[in-house]
C-alpha cells in the first residue's frame, strides 16, 4: 500500500488533509468518497494533529516520524481525446474495430449506436449463446430439472462471452453495473438467479430504472436472496426491507428510518415465491393493518381484501421510485461506474433531474453523464478483474470454442461471478483490488501463451514484420487500436530485442503489455 | 433455502460439504490427521525462528472479521438471563445445567459456549481466550456496509478517512523487522478496509499459491519488466505491485503443502481453516509480518439460524476449529513470538427470533481476543444490560456497553507496542478494560 507521508516537525503545524473537496455525497455508495462536509474533515484534521502530536516524545529516538495516511491516493489522469475515452468507458475494452466505429459515426452518434443496443447486430454471439449455453434461455421448470453444476457455469460463461464480443458493448457495461446493484450470491438461490439475470437485469439494463426496481422486487431469486419469502405477519424478517432503501434505491443516508425498515418490512410480507420459481403473494401472510412508509400513510385493508393486499408492496415500491434520495442515488451510482469514483456534486444534481424527469430513464441518465467536458474531466479509473479479462480478450481476439478455462482464472483474480456474498456487490474502488496485481500478470501470463482452436490466441499476425520495434508497433496498432503509450511501446520493443525473437517471445511481450501498470486502468 | 437444490454450488458450500462429512466421520480433527504431516521436514521448520526477529517484544496480530453480523447471544451464551429463552422459542442453546445433549457448556456462572464452540474451551481454560460481551461499535448502524467500514476505520460515523485501524496502525510504528518485504497480509481476493494504508501490506488469497506464471526460464527478466513498468504506477496500486514481487520469492521459499503444526494441531480444511495454517506457517517463517487480516462469513442468519445443528452450528464449527488450532500450533506451543487474536462482527442480531427461526440485524455482540498475554479466561462484560424488552435498544437488540475499540485500543498500546492509539483510534479515549496481562 501506499507509504505514510514522512513529516518533519515543522509540517505538524499545517496539517491540511489530502482529500479532494468537492466530492458529491451519498458517501454511503461509496468506498472512494473523500469528503462529506468541511467541518467534517476539519475535525479530521484536528484528531490527525493531536494524534500526530503523540508521536512527537519519540523523535529522540526514532530517525523520522511517519503521519498514516487517512485519505486515499488520487488515480491518474485518463489519456486521449474525448472519442476515446468514450470508446474506453462504454465498452469492455477498445478494439480498433470499434475505435473506427466511433471515428466514423462522431462522438454523438457513437454514443446513441451503443444505446439503441437493439438495433446493433448481435447474432453471432446470440446464436453462440444460445448453442452452448441454452440454460441462459429457459424458464423454471426446464432449469429445475437440469444438473445444476451445468446451469450455473452455463449463466458465468455466457456471461464472461458476451461482456467479451458483443457487440452491445454498453449494454454489457450496464449488465455488469445492475448485477452488482441487485447483487445475488449464486449458491444461495442456483437456478433462480439465471431467471433474473434474464428477466431482471438483461431486460431493464437500458430500460426503465422503475421498472426494473418491480422485476427485481418480484424476482424469485432476489426474495429467496434476502429472505423475503420467510417473512410473514407477526413473524417478519426485515433482510429484504432492509436492503431494497439502503442498496437498491435510497442509499443508506436517504433518510429512512429503523421505524420505516419495519413498516416496510409489513408491507412486503407474503411476497413470496411458488414452486419451482415464480411471484406469489400469500395473502395468508401479509399483514393488513395500516403503515407509515416515509412519511406516506398506507391505509390498513381488512383480510378479507386478500389478493389486494399485494398492493401495500406495490405502494412503497411508488413510493421508493419516486423518491429525491433514490434519483441521487441511482445518479451517484452510475456516475461512479461510468465516469469516475468521485462524482461532482453538480452533476449528480443534473442526472437526478433527468431520472426525476424522465421517470428513471436510463438512457437519458446515461446521455448528461457520458458528454465531452465530462470524460475530459475525468481521471483513469481501476479495471474490476472481470472488466480486465474482457479487455484482454479483446486485445487478443482469440478463436474460441469455450470459455470454461476463463471461470477459474477469474476466480483466481477474486471475482469469480455471482459469488460475491453480500448484498452490496463486488466492491468498485482501487482499495479492494488494487492490492491483487500478480494474479492479474498470472492470468496475461495465461492467456498469451494459449494455442489451439479452444482458446488460442494467434500472435503471428504482429510478426508479419521483423524488428522489434516494427512487432510492437504491429501490436500496439492491431491488438490496442494504436493507445500505448510511448513509454510502454518502448518496453515491450525493449523485451522482445532482450533475447532471439521468436514466437513465444512474442507471446510474452503480448502477455506483459496486458500486465502492464496502464492496461490496469480505463 | 427451502426446496432448492444445492448441485449448483461451486466453492460457497463446499466448506459446508466438507465440515458435514467430517462430522459424520466422527468430529473434527481425527479424519484428516495424518494429512498435513509431510514426511520430508521443512528447512525453515520449526521452532527455530524468531530467533532472529528484532523486536520480539511487540505480538503478531491476527485480526479476524465475521462478516454478515454475528449472532452474539449464540457464540456466548448468556443463560442466565431468562428473557434469552423467552425470546428465543426455538433456537436458544439450552442451559448447561440441563439434561440436553446439546446444552451449551458453561464458562462461569452467566455465559455458556455452545457445543459448537468446544475446540475454543481449551483456549479459555488455559487463560488465554478472552470474551468481551454487550460489546460493539457506538454506532447505531444496522446496516452491514457503514457498521463494518466504521469498525474498520476505527471512528464511528466518519465517512471521510479511507484507511483502517491496523493500517494506520502498521504506519505509525517501526517495522518489526528492519526491511521486512512483508509487513501485513490480507488473506482474502481484496484488501480488507481495515489494512488501508498499512505500509508493505497486500492481499493473498492462498499464500500457497503466489506466481506470476508462465516460463520459468524468463520470470526473472519478467519480474524486472513489471518492477520497471510499475514503479511509474499511480498509488496504491504502485506499492501493491512491488511489494508482490519482493513477496514471490519469500513466499515460494516456503513449504505451506508440508507445513508441520506443533501440538498436533489440525485445522479444518476449509476456506477458513486453510487461511490461518498459512498464517500460522507464515508467522513462524519470520518474514516480519506483523499484522494478519482474515474474514469468515456466513452470520447474516436471517433465517433457520439453527446454532444447534445447522447453519450457524457448522460456521461456529468452522470458527472454533480454525480457533482452536490456531491456539495450540501457534499460541500454546511455545513460540518465541507472541501472537494476540482479535475476533469481531460489524454488529449483533435481534435479542428475539424472527419469524423464520433467524434473528435480523442488531447491535451489541460478543467479541474474542485470544493470546499468551490476554488476561482471558473470562467473560468481560460492562454492566450487563439485559434482554428485557424495557432493557433493549430500540426494544430489540443487546445494548453495546463496552466500546470494542477499549478492547483494541489496550491491545495496540500494550501488545503492539504502539502508544499513539490516537493515530489508530482517532478522536476516542479509550477506558481502560483490563484485557491484557
Amino acid at each position: 500500500m501506499s507509504t505514510p507521508q514522512e513529516i518533519d516537525e515543522a509540517a505538524v503545524s499545517d496539517l491540511e488533509p489530502q482529500d479532494s473537496a468537492s466530492s458529491a455525497l451519498p458517501a454511503s455508495a461509496s468506498d472512494e468518497t473523500d469528503g462529506r462536509s468541511a467541518s467534517r474533515r476539519r475535525a479530521l484534521a484536528l484528531g490527525v494533529a493531536a494524534a500526530t502530536a503523540l508521536l512527537a516524545p519519540r523523535r529522540a529516538s526514532a530517525q523520522r516520524i511517519v503521519r498514516p495516511l487517512t485519505t486515499r491516493p488520487a488515480p491518474p489522469p485518463a489519456s486521449g481525446d474525448t472519442l476515446l475515452r468514450l470508446v474506453r468507458r462504454i465498452t469492455n475494452g477498445v478494439t480498433e474495430e470499434e475505435l473506427n466505429l466511433a471515428r466514423s459515426l462522431g462522438f454523438q452518434a457513437y454514443l446513441e449506436h451503443h444505446l439503441n443496443h437493439e438495433a446493433i447486430d448481435d447474432a453471432r454471439v446470440t446464436d453462440f449463446v444460445a448453442a452452448n449455453y441454452p440454460a441462459v434461455n429457459q424458464d423454471v421448470l426446464q432449469l429445475y430439472t437440469q444438473n445444476q453444476t451445468t446451469v450455473q457455469y452455463a449463466l458465468q460463461d455466457a456471461t464472461l462471452y458476451r461482456g467479451a464480443f458483443s457487440k452491445r458493448q454498453l449494454y454489457e457495461r450496464m449488465v455488469n453495473f445492475w448485477s452488482d446493484h441487485f447483487n445475488i450470491y449464486y449458491p444461495k438461490v442456483n437456478y433462480l438467479k439465471v431467471v433474473d439475470d434474464k428477466d431482471v437485469i438483461r431486460k431493464n439494463a437500458l430500460g426503465s430504472f422503475p421498472e426494473m426496481l418491480k422485476a427485481s422486487a418480484h424476482s424469485s431469486a432476489m426474495l429467496e436472496y434476502l429472505d423475503n419469502t420467510r417473512s410473514r405477519a407477526n413473524n417478519v424478517n426485515q433482510n429484504y426491507a432492509r436492503e431494497i432503501m439502503e442498496l437498491h434505491t435510497l442509499g443508506v443516508d436517504g433518510g429512512y428510518t429503523q421505524t420505516d425498515v419495519e413498516e416496510v418490512t409489513r408491507a412486503f410480507t407474503g411476497w413470496t415465491i411458488q414452486g419451482r420459481g415464480g411471484f406469489r403473494f400469500d395473502p395468508t401472510g401479509h399483514d393488513f393493518g395500516a403503515k407509515t412508509v416515509l412519511g406516506n400513510t398506507i391505509p390498513a385493508m381488512p383480510t378479507s381484501a386478500g389478493a389486494q393486499g399485494v398492493t401495500d408492496g406495490e405502494r412503497v415500491l411508488d413510493i421508493l421510485v419516486a423518491h429525491q434520495s433514490t434519483a441521487r442515488f441511482i445518479s451517484y451510482k452510475m456516475i461512479r461506474w461510468l465516469l469516475r469514483y468521485d462524482p461532482p456534486a453538480a452533476l449528480v444534481d443534473k442526472v437526478a433531474e433527468t431520472y426525476t424527469r424522465t421517470g428513471g430513464d436510463i438512457k437519458a441518465m446515461i446521455r448528461v453523464i457520458m458528454t465531452p467536458a465530462n470524460l475530459t474531466a475525468a481521471p483513469a479509473m481501476y479495471r474490476q478483474p472481470y472488466h480486465l479479462m474482457l479487455a484482454s480478450l479483446r486485445a487478443a481476439q482469440p478463436s474460441v470454442a469455450n470459455v470454461a478455462a476463463l471461470r477459474d482464472q477469474l476466480r483466481n483474480m477474486g471475482q469469480y461471478l455471482f459469488f460475491w456474498e453480500d448484498p452490496d456487490g463486488y466492491p468498485h474502488n482501487t482499495d479492494w483490488w488494487g492490492g491483487l496485481i500478480l494474479q492479474r500478470w498470472s492470468f496475461e501470463a495465461y492467456l498469451s501463451a494459449r494455442t489451439g482452436d479452444v482458446l488460442g490466441v494467434d500472435v503471428t499476425k504482429f510478426m508479419t514484420v521483423s524488428t522489434a520495434n516494427a512487432i510492437a508497433d504491429s501490436m500496439n496498432q492491431l491488438a490496442f487500436a494504436g493507445t500505448m503509450s510511448a513509454s510502454l511501446k518502448t518496453r515491450v520493443a525493449q523485451y522482445l530485442a532482450a533475447a532471439a525473437i521468436s514466437q513465444t517471445r512474442v507471446r510474452e511481450a503480448f502477455g506483459l503489455a496486458l500486465s502492464s501498470s496502464e492496461f490496469q486502468w480505463f | 433455502m427451502s426446496d432448492i437444490d444445492h448441485d449448483g454450488c461451486d466453492d460457497g458450500c463446499t466448506e459446508f460439504r466438507q465440515l458435514s462429512r467430517r462430522q459424520v466421520v466422527g468430529g473434527m480433527g481425527a479424519g484428516l490427521a495424518g494429512a498435513y504431516f509431510s514426511p520430508i521436514f521443512p528447512s525453515w521448520l520449526p521452532q527455530v525462528v524468531l530467533k532472529e526477529s528484532e523486536d520480539t517484544t511487540r505480538d503478531v496480530i491476527v485480526s479476524v472479521f465475521l462478516r454478515g453480523g454475528c449472532d452474539g447471544l449464540s457464540l456466548c451464551v448468556p443463560f442466565f438471563d431468562t428473557n434469552y429463552y423467552a425470546g428465543r422459542p426455538n433456537i436458544a442453546v439450552p442451559r448447561p445445567d440441563s439434561g440436553a445433549a446439546n446444552r451449551g457448556i458453561a464458562l462461569d456462572n452467566q455465559f455458556a459456549f455452545p457445543q459448537a464452540m468446544n475446540a475454543l474451551v481449551p483456549a479459555f481454560r488455559a487463560g488465554q481466550l478472552l470474551a468481551v460481551h454487550a460489546t460493539g461499535s457506538i454506532d447505531p448502524s444496522r446496516s452491514h456496509f457503514d457498521a463494518q467500514r466504521y469498525m474498520e476505520v476505527g471512528k464511528p460515523a466518519d465517512t471521510t478517512i479511507a484507511t483502517g485501524w491496523l493500517g494506520r496502525h502498521l504506519a505509525a510504528v517501526q517495522p518489526m523487522r528492519t526491511n521486512a518485504g512483508l509487513r501485513g497480509i490480507g488473506i482474502s481476493s481484496g484488501l480488507q478496509k481495515q489494512l488501508v494504508g498499512a505500509p508493505k501490506t497486500i492481499p493473498i488469497p492462498d499464500p500457497s499459491n503466489f506466481t506470476i506464471g508462465g516460463t520459468a526460464s524468463t520470470r526473472d527478466s519478467r519480474e524486472s519488466w513489471l518492477r520497471e513498468d510499475f514503479g511509474a504506477s499511480a498509488e496504491p496500486v504502485r506499492s501493491a505491485a512491488l511489494d508482490a514481487l519482493t513477496t514471490i520469492d519469500l513466499l515460494q521459499a516456503i513449504d505451506f503443502t508440508g507445513y508441520r503444526t506443533a501440538n498436533g494441531a489440525v485445522y479444518p480444511n476449509t476456506t477458513f481453516g486453510r487461511g490461518l495454517r498459512s498464517a500460522a506457517a507464515l508467522i513462524k517463517s519470520d518474514l516480519g509480518i506483523e499484522a494478519i487480516s482474515i474474514d469468515l462469513s456466513g452470520w447474516d442468519t436471517h433465517s433457520n439460524q439453527d446454532p444447534l445443528a445447522g447453519s450457524m452450528y457448522n460456521t461456529m464449527l468452522n470458527l472454533s476449529g480454525t480457533l482452536g488450532a490456531f491456539h495450540a500450533d501457534v499460541i500454546a506451543s511455545g513460540l518465541a513470538q507472541n501472537v494476540t487474536v482479535v475476533v469481531m462482527s460489524e454488529f449483533g442480531r435481534n435479542a428475539r427470533e424472527n419469524g423464520s427461526m433467524g434473528t435480523d440485524h442488531g447491535r451489541g455482540n460478543v467479541m474474542f481476543a485470544m493470546g499468551r498475554n490476554i488476561n482471558g479466561g473470562r467473560v468481560l462484560v460492562n454492566n450487563w444490560p439485559g434482554l428485557a424488552r424495557e432493557q433493549l435498544d430500540r426494544s430489540q437488540d443487546l445494548k453495546v456497553t463496552l466500546d470494542h475499540r477499549d478492547v483494541l485500543a489496550e491491545i495496540v498500546r500494550v501488545r503492539l507496542g504502539n502508544p499513539n492509539v490516537g493515530v489508530v483510534f482517532p478522536d476516542f479515549t479509550p477506558t481502560n478494560r483490563s484485557v491484557t496481562k
